[in-house]
């Protein structure tokens, strides 16, 4: 672009001259902030302006709000998580101690703390929800089957970035709970042994705690990164869900506005969780006693129960095969109901699909009971 | 190889092979053909595989049973030979000429005593092993001993204890004697129904000491200072303490109870009531630790209620129980800072300082003096509460973190109530 003498001489312009800030800006729209790539030929006020006042429906708004929300909790996780890498050491001798300094002696250290800790908790909640809202409003039928593989597979892979966080504060429930975990783990049959090498056998040193680490901070996060960016892509190509109420009644702009509001309760209520309900602060990890409450997270509850309720003759690794399975037919669901808009076979997707939910509760209120309210 | 690597091979053999002379050897160096030197340290008087002398010997030969049995024992590692004990002639090849010679055969039961200490009341022979020499007269003056002068073929002998041929010294985790063998050596006896009723005896001291706070203690391994039976009892001199006596035998361990128990009441009353002192209340073999707010019930075995001895009981354990109380709330509020987390070592060590006055108050109370106990239970008691006090304050300090979350509150509604109009206007535009 060349540089036009006559145009309003601000600060803008000139560094417009200079650097082609609207192909920065259109970079956001990898990440759904937009609907659509920005004309990088055109000054950013223009091209915005263009594309702000495109009309679309309001994804910062129910019922197509979690999509963009977990993405949200995501980049707070990060910015969070950042903050406290910059005191954390991943070895076993000194991570207690790093994390008290964070929580005890950092400025705000115990609240970036908290936060973190109430954003890993809604992120995984938000992205439950949002794969059983996709199920309940058919939004995996032909068309979408990338967006709801990509939807279960970011949960689980959530999950799995949560289970990697708990260990690294080295306190006596993320330590137990990672023991617990791991045991759920290496029952499986496939992914067992995948967790294994990735680990780096099945002991739990500080050498383990390292990598955990990095997978927490590098691996999954990058992940992550990828789903997220095939899905907004994908959703671009695809276009959001058709139940919408009411489509293109809204422009870009107003959607900002929308998204911004989420922002700040977002920030908000973490606080406010942060503050009221504290995640109380453990004493550090002894090794050689195991505390009577050690347990597996809540989302390992109900495939541990479910392993536990058979007979002891039936072998490991067919216990193991049956949570894989169920994970396997819910990733390839839209592949089993390709049809998911037609009457009776649509009805008894959903009444399968409740069982499972509720059967999911159960069982997880079982592994409860089997491993805290003994 | 050289000629003289292989003298210096021979030379080594004999050396091994011959231990009396090797004792004289000088350490000595032996070049090896390579120039390397290696120092030999000067043999053992005994070296090791080697027999010593005056082992079993030709004895082994008939009797191959005893003599598996005596080379697990201490006797066969110091040389002290059947001979010792049964006479005879160890190096004779046939039985009628190894039974002669001051053959004295088994001895009989009520000499054993006798016959051991013809060596270990010997202070000449056992000065070189660093033992004792008084068994043989403290035995005669223990129960075993008197009733064994008297003709008693039950009573113990040295044997019956320390086993016949396979003794073992009572550091040996295997012998009978060992600390923690104790309890089941002396049940074999004692432990047997049977023979406490041949001298009228209905209790089980040994059941009962395994059910009691030493027992348990003592046989679980949490405490290896824990008395076993000859702790109280003495092991050759074994003798029940009598009345005046108890406080003696229980004050090796407690000292300050026993210095506030001798000067207390309790002390000439018992004695001229025939009660047997520290184990009226807590029991001989079957030892209770007397819990805080049990006090009373033990104290109205004897005492009526309503009583002075009675008031002073409900004192002391309303003292103790104020403290404890006082601790445990500390305790608490200490645990609830350390959850956020807020700075609680000084507050846990000094609550380290409360409990361990609280523990000093334990024996003072059996002075009978609440105002001997009183200082320690206060002092328990003004710790924990200045703790509590501290951490309470600290904890109701932050206070400013819901004032703090109250204006953050105020700040994002009103950003929100910007952000909601400039939406309106951006709406209102988007429909022209």
């Amino acid at each position: 672009m060349d540089p036009k003498p006559n145009d309003k001489r601000s600060v803008l312009t000139w560094i417009e001259d200079r650097v082609n800030l609207t192909e920065i800006i259109s970079f956001l729209s990898v990440f759904g902030l937009l609907p659509s790539e920005l004309d990088s030929r055109k000054r950013v006020r223009e091209a915005l302006g263009e594309v702000m006042r495109r009309p679309l429906p309001s994804y910062a708004r129910w019922p197509h709000v979690l999509g963009i929300l977990s993405f949200i909790l995501f980049l707070f996780l990060g910015l969070t998580g950042t903050m406290l890498a910059f005191y954390y050491q991943p070895t076993a001798d000194v991570a207690y101690s790093s994390v008290t300094l964070i929580a005890r002696d950092v400025a705000f250290g115990g609240l970036i703390h908290q936060v973190h800790y109430w954003a890993a908790v809604l992120f995984l909640l938000v992205l439950g929800a949002r794969v059983i809202r996709f199920f309940f409003t058919g939004l995996y039928a032909r068309g979408r089957e990338a967006i709801w593989m990509v939807a279960v597979l970011t949960f689980v892979f959530a999950t799995i970035a949560d289970m990697t966080g708990r260990l690294l504060p080295w306190d006596t429930a993320g330590y137990w709970t990672t023991i617990r975990a791991r045991e759920v783990t290496d029952a499986l049959p496939i992914l067992g042994p995948i967790t294994a090498f990735l680990v780096g056998g099945s002991g739990l040193d500080s050498l383990v705690l390292t990598r955990y680490y990095v997978l927490h901070i590098a691996v999954f996060p990058l992940i992550l990164v990828l789903l997220f960016y095939i899905h907004f892509s994908s959703v671009r190509r695809v276009g959001l869900s058709r139940v919408d109420r009411a489509p293109g009644t809204r422009s870009l702009r107003v959607a900002m506005y929308d998204l911004l509001l989420l922002v700040l309760f977002m920030v908000g209520g973490l606080i406010t969780f942060a503050v009221l309900l504290p995640h109380s602060f453990g004493v550090v990890a002894d090794p050689f006693t195991t505390p009577p409450d050690a347990h597996p997270p809540w989302y390992l509850l109900a495939p541990h129960a479910l392993m536990e309720a058979f007979p002891a003759f039936v072998p490991k690794f067919l216990r193991g095969l049956i949570p894989e399975i169920m994970l396997a037919a819910v990733l390839f669901l839209p592949f089993l109901d390709p049809e998911s808009g037609s009457g009776t076979r649509r009805r008894l997707f959903r009444n399968v699909g409740i069982g499972v939910l509720l059967l999911w509760v159960v069982l997880t209120v079982a592994g409860w009971r089997l491993e805290v309210g003994r | 190889m050289s000629g003289v690597a292989w003298l210096l091979r021979i030379a080594a053999v004999v050396v091994l092979a011959a231990p009396v002379s090797a004792q004289d050897a000088p350490t000595e160096a032996i070049t090896l053909p390579g120039g390397h030197e290696e120092t030999k340290p000067p043999a053992r008087t005994v070296p090791a595989g080697a027999k010593p002398k005056g082992t079993s010997k030709m004895c082994g030969v008939c009797h191959s049973e005893v003599r598996v049995k005596y080379e697990q024992g201490a006797h066969d590692r110091e040389g002290i030979g059947c001979t010792s004990c049964h006479g005879g002639n160890a190096d004779a090849i046939t039985v009628g000429s190894a039974h002669t010679g001051g053959y004295r055969g088994v001895p009989a039961r009520r000499a054993i005593p006798a016959l051991c200490a013809s060596c270990h009341a010997d202070v000449t022979k056992m000065r070189f092993y660093n033992l004792p020499s008084d068994q043989y007269a403290l035995y005669q003056t223990s129960q075993h001993g008197v009733l064994l002068a008297k003709g008693d073929s039950n009573a113990a002998v040295c044997t019956d204890c320390h086993g016949v041929h396979e003794i073992r010294p009572p550091e040996d985790p295997q012998s009978r004697v060992f600390g923690r063998n104790i309890p089941s050596t002396c049940g074999t006896c004692h432990g047997t129904p049977s023979f406490q009723a041949r001298y009228k005896r209905k209790d089980n001291p040994v059941t009962d000491y395994r059910k009691g706070v030493h027992g348990r203690a003592y046989l679980t391994g949490a405490s290896d200072t824990a008395p076993e039976c000859t702790a109280c009892h003495g092991s050759h001199g074994a003798t029940p303490p009598g009345v005046g006596d108890v406080e003696k035998v229980c004050g090796q361990c407690h000292e300050t109870a026993r210095e506030y128990f001798v000067g207390s009441a309790h002390k000439q009353a018992m004695d001229d009531a025939g009660i047997p002192e520290c184990a009226a209340c807590h029991h001989s073999h079957n030892t209770i630790a007397v819990a805080p707010q049990k006090i009373s019930t033990v104290c109205q075995e004897c005492h009526d209620e309503g009583e002075p001895p009675l008031r002073v009981a409900t004192t002391l354990e309303r003292m103790i129980a104020e403290a404890s109380e006082e601790i445990a709330k500390a305790d608490s509020l200490v645990a609830q800072a350390a959850s956020i987390p807020l700075y609680v070592e000084d507050y846990r060590s000094r609550l380290q300082d409360a409990r361990t006055a609280l523990l000093e108050s334990a024996p003072v109370t059996h002075s009978l003096d609440t105002t001997l106990v009183e200082p320690h239970t206060r002092r328990a008691r003004s710790i924990a509460a200045t703790v509590s006090e501290e951490v309470d304050e600290k904890l109701s300090s932050r206070w400013w973190h819901k004032v703090g979350l109250g204006l953050f509150w105020f700040y994002l509604l009103l950003t929100a109530a910007i952000i909601t109009r400039a939406r309106r206007r951006a709406a209102a535009d988007s429909k022209r």
